[in-house]
């Protein structure tokens, strides 16, 4: 199989973390914009809603990206400790991978207040 | 073999198209590593290799640049701060031992417990991190030095001016004593030079913070040794990555709420004055934005020295290698998504408590991951308990007791109870000594027969440990109660009979019992060992490649530089440290005499350079005593020294710069061993110098964007932002600044290209243009907001437009000096077409310095009007 340069690439394996503080960022921003300016508690939580559905369906992306240069297969030892060049870019696939589970965690984490919060107060 | 593991791997910029690239055999086969070498040669070689790398003797010796001594002189300088804001810490605890003491009075007490703070955070925890990599990163890699040696000195003795200024201003009565925080009003309102030493003391040590940074993170990407790819990099350099990475984007918002609060301070522009339109609540945004990522600045590299332990306890690699890799990289993203947790009281919406109450539960898990991952270690090996174990099983109970309770705070409800207590008290400590104390403390247990070639005590490390661990526990155990019992936070004395009596005398006696810990393990690192043995090479039996190290030390450190195929070498390679000993690796000859090392591709470490090293100078001392002077006498209102510092310290950077960076080498291509030829000169993005600028203006564009920040906060903040009827600053001028500043970065960007093809006199023609145009546009851009009468002192707004002018203006005259810099280089023959460093970094900047200029004109001239 060939691999783009971008697989060897460590911004490639931080890209789902930048997801997440892309999410963080606007969802804080909006909802300060929002409640401050507006005092629209629906369209605080809506603006999130569509933020977190659009962050959610990067980080799957960027994941299942990951989750193919890993390369996983079953029975091989997973060390990726030997100097090779398979060795390195599966370690980044699979640290890619392990971040994109951390960032979605983290995205639905941060999105939970507004299905409870109904109020801008 | 795969295109990415060749040295001529395909060109990713203009700079990578030249005749000069390396060449001959890579990597190296086993039959050339078997090779022995000639003893005659490998002597010469090493005598012409110590005479590169010698320290200078006698009073010269402050003048050494070598990694080992000044990682050795930040340590300690740290460690004696360390030691004076734990006194201070034993006077506020003798005050609050019982109730309605008069042991110091109110203003002294201030005094202490806002210096406690500032001192162990500033002066102590991160230059802590800063010393303890410096010191041995370059052994965990088998390098020779760190790719900028003068610039760990100056960060050093920035660090150590700006340290006794500001601790020194104890013994005047003349302290901060607004809070470690420095919250507005009370510390704008607060009388005296308290406040200003704080504001321009800490800013002068944040600068050698960021130059550190920068240090370390190119060091991690581009000095690794050959082969060592980045799936097999120790884990404590994947931990400084990171936590460079988060100096980068951590420190400048402080940096810029520093320059907003001394604005206000010194001149009365009201950014945190409500009356004036202004909002105290921006300083405690920026501080904290700051202050919470700042909390895992310190604890991830104290960690990593964990991650360097366990796997030596264990006696096995690490187990879950990528999964601890996830741990640093998370909890440096998450810890950016957790500061308004300190200001969960301040009333903001509570949607917006939500998030943060979210993103500090979500921190739990990434944390969580490695302390398994140790824990998982030390289960499938088998352990020996040395000393260095024992601090570090107290660093795990202690920092889980913490994070505990810290999951408790992130509760907005329950904090918005204990908010302020000495709850508060404890859990912070708890997540600090466990998180820094207990895990540095072990390390230097486990690495002082590397730094000294001597051992300490066992036994006094035992007691040592012992009276700390016991002593921290009865000290903050029981400020939970006190703190749940309603006991706030910096009381200077407090009524009997409230119940806080007898907890607040355990604490004390504790404290005292924790001090006598700390004063062994003191007495124990200093204390004279002259009699003592040298200890083995690798006491512990140890895999990575520090314990490579000779005993006794050479100042060369590592004989040559080996190359690298696996996680823990001195356990799976073959006679490695023979071979590096030997002469066997690259680089065991200085046939010049200097100082060099090799530089390598950021994730796989092929070899692309033998970069010359900077060695032993004045000019890093004479920098760091004007800037020094640059950032102290604005504390007394002394203007005109400070600038007249200010210039001196700039000239006395660019004689540094003339005369040690980007030297024409002798030979273009260099033999560094085992049939590998590399050049001598690159410039672009495989040079550490271009990963410098790009770093440092990283952080650079942070602050700005903090700047930025301010002014949308205002908007949102503020009904009267901008207010009615107040002027904006003036259309055309705006708009020619931002023409003018454009210009000149396209005219240095054409100036590179024209350059590099060989036209010399165009390129010249463009560089003395380019300073021409650029002060042109600072002009303007100043004359934007002064000309219509926009009048920082009456209002924020035009006080916001005002700090943003002159944000950039300053940067323009540094990219202006930059330009210059570069034409007098060309005139002098000292940068060539094919020699062309100074160009491509100037260029690097003014690509961001451009995207800051049109930001600025867009800020000024564009967005009030639409607001």
């Amino acid at each position: 199989m060939h691999w783009p340069h971008r697989y060897s690439s460590l911004w490639h394996m931080i890209a789902a973390p930048i997801v997440w503080a892309i999410h963080f960022c606007t969802v804080y921003g909006w909802t300060a914009a929002v409640c401050a300016r507006a005092d629209a508690p629906g369209a605080a939580r809506f603006g999130t809603g569509l933020a977190t559905l659009v962050a959610l369906a990067a980080i799957a992306w960027l994941g299942w990206h990951a989750w193919l240069q890993w390369d996983y297969r079953p029975h091989d030892p997973r060390l990726h400790d030997v100097p090779t060049t398979e060795a390195r870019r599966e370690f980044l696939g699979h640290a890619a991978w392990l971040l994109a589970g951390v960032s979605a965690i983290g995205v639905i984490f941060v999105a939970l207040p507004a299905i409870f919060i109904e109020s801008c107060l | 073999m795969t295109a990415d593991s060749r040295l001529d791997a395909p060109p990713l910029s203009t700079a990578d198209l030249d005749d000069r690239q390396p060449g001959g055999v890579w990597p190296p086969t086993p039959a050339m590593l078997a090779e022995p070498t000639d003893p005659h040669l490998a002597a010469a070689q090493a005598e012409r290799l110590n005479a590169a790398w010698a320290l200078p003797r006698g009073w010269r010796y402050i003048t050494a640049v070598n990694n080992a001594e000044v990682g050795k002189w930040y340590a300690l300088a740290a460690f004696g701060f360390m030691l004076a804001a734990g006194v201070l810490a034993l006077l506020i605890r003798v005050q609050l031992a019982v109730p309605d003491n008069d042991f110091l009075s109110a203003d002294r007490f201030n005094q202490f417990f806002t210096m406690h703070g500032s001192a162990m955070m500033f002066l102590f925890a991160v230059p802590m991190f800063e010393a303890i990599s410096i010191l041995l990163l370059p052994a965990f890699l088998g390098t020779r030095d760190m790719p900028f040696p003068r610039l760990s000195a100056y960060g050093f003795w920035c660090f150590l001016i700006g340290g006794f200024f500001v601790l020194g201003s104890l013994l005047f009565d003349a302290a901060p004593s607004s809070g470690w925080f420095m919250y507005p009003p009370l510390a704008i309102e607060a009388e005296g030079v308290g406040s200003d030493i704080w504001l321009l003391g800490l800013s002068f040590i944040e600068v050698a913070s960021i130059a550190a940074a920068v240090e370390l993170i190119v060091g991690v990407i581009k000095c690794r040794p050959p082969g060592m790819r980045i799936n097999l990099m120790p884990l404590y350099a994947w931990y400084v990555l990171v936590v460079g990475g988060m100096i980068l984007f951590a420190f400048p918002p402080l940096i810029a709420g520093d320059f907003l609060f001394e604005l206000q301070r010194s001149m009365d522009w009201p950014f945190f004055d409500p009356e004036r339109g202004g909002d105290p609540l921006l300083w405690q945004h920026l501080f904290w934005i700051f202050g919470h990522p700042e909390v895992y600045i310190i604890f991830l590299p104290s960690i990593a020295i964990a991650a360097m332990v366990v796997p030596t306890a264990a006696g096995r690699p690490i187990v879950g290698y990528s999964w601890i890799v996830l741990s640093a990289v998370g909890t440096g993203f998450l810890s950016f998504g957790l500061w308004v947790h300190h200001m969960f009281t301040t009333g903001l919406p509570s949607l917006s408590l939500g998030f943060f109450s979210a993103a500090s539960q979500a921190v739990v898990i990434p944390t969580g991951v490695q302390i398994f991952a140790f824990i998982a270690t030390l289960m499938v090996g088998r352990v020996r308990v040395i000393l260095p174990t024992l601090w570090i099983a107290g660093a795990v109970a202690v920092f889980t007791a913490g994070g505990l309770t810290g999951v408790m705070v992130a509760l907005a409800p329950f904090d918005w109870q204990v908010h302020d207590t000495y709850f508060i008290v404890a859990h912070l400590h708890y997540t600090l000594f466990g998180g820094m104390i207990f895990p540095v403390i072990g390390g230097i247990y486990y690495f002082y027969p590397f730094i000294t070639k001597k051992k300490m005590s066992e036994r006094l490390g035992r007691w040592s440990f012992w009276l700390t661990f016991a002593g921290f526990n009865i000290c903050f155990l029981p400020m939970h109660l006190t703190g749940l019992l309603g006991m706030p936070r910096r009381v200077w004395t407090y009524p009997g009979d409230l119940g806080w009596d007898w907890l607040n005398l355990i604490s004390t006696v504790g404290a005292f019992v924790l001090a006598s810990g700390i004063l062994i393990f003191a007495w124990d690192l200093i204390r004279p060992k002259r009699h003592q043995p040298l200890t083995e090479r690798n006491p512990w039996n140890a895999g990575t490649l520090e314990w490579a190290h000779e005993v006794p030390g050479q100042a060369w450190s590592p004989r040559s530089i080996p190359y690298i195929t696996s996680r823990y070498p001195l356990w799976d390679q073959d006679r490695i440290v023979q071979r590096m000993d030997a002469g066997r690796f690259y680089l065991p000859d200085a046939p010049e005499g200097h100082r060099e090392t090799i530089v390598t591709s950021a994730v796989d470490a092929i070899p692309q350079v033998a970069a010359r090293v900077t060695g032993p100078a004045w000019c890093t001392l004479v920098a760091a005593a004007f800037t020094g002077g640059a950032f102290i006498l604005p504390t007394f209102k002394m203007y005109v020294p400070a600038v007249l510092c200010g210039i001196f310290a700039i000239a006395s950077v660019i004689w540094w710069l003339w005369t040690a960076t980007a030297r024409i080498p002798e030979r273009e291509m260099r033999d560094v061993g085992l049939s590998l030829r590399l050049p001598t000169y690159v410039s672009g993005s495989k040079a550490p110098g271009w990963w410098a600028v790009f770093v440092t203006m990283l952080g650079d564009a942070t602050a700005f964007a903090s700047l930025v920040f301010g002014v949308f906060f205002y908007w949102t903040a503020r009904p009267d932002f901008p207010p009615p009827g107040m002027p904006h600053a003036d259309p055309g001028l705006t708009a020619a600044a931002a023409a003018l500043l454009a210009a000149t970065w396209g005219a240095t960007r054409i100036a590179r290209s024209v350059h590099r093809a060989g036209r010399v006199r165009a390129a010249r023609a463009l560089l003395a243009a380019a300073p021409l145009m650029s002060l042109a546009g600072a002009a303007a851009l100043v004359g934007a907001v002064w000309l219509p009468g926009l009048e920082p002192s009456s209002h924020v707004y035009p006080a916001m437009m005002w700090a943003l002018v002159i944000w950039t203006t300053a940067h323009v005259l540094c990219g202006t000096i930059m330009l210059a810099y570069c034409l007098a280089r060309s005139l002098a023959g000292r940068m060539l077409p094919r020699f062309d460093a100074d160009l491509w970094n100037t260029t690097l900047f003014w690509h961001f310095l451009g995207v800051t200029c049109v930001v600025t004109a867009a800020m000024i001239g564009l967005v009030p009007r639409v607001m």
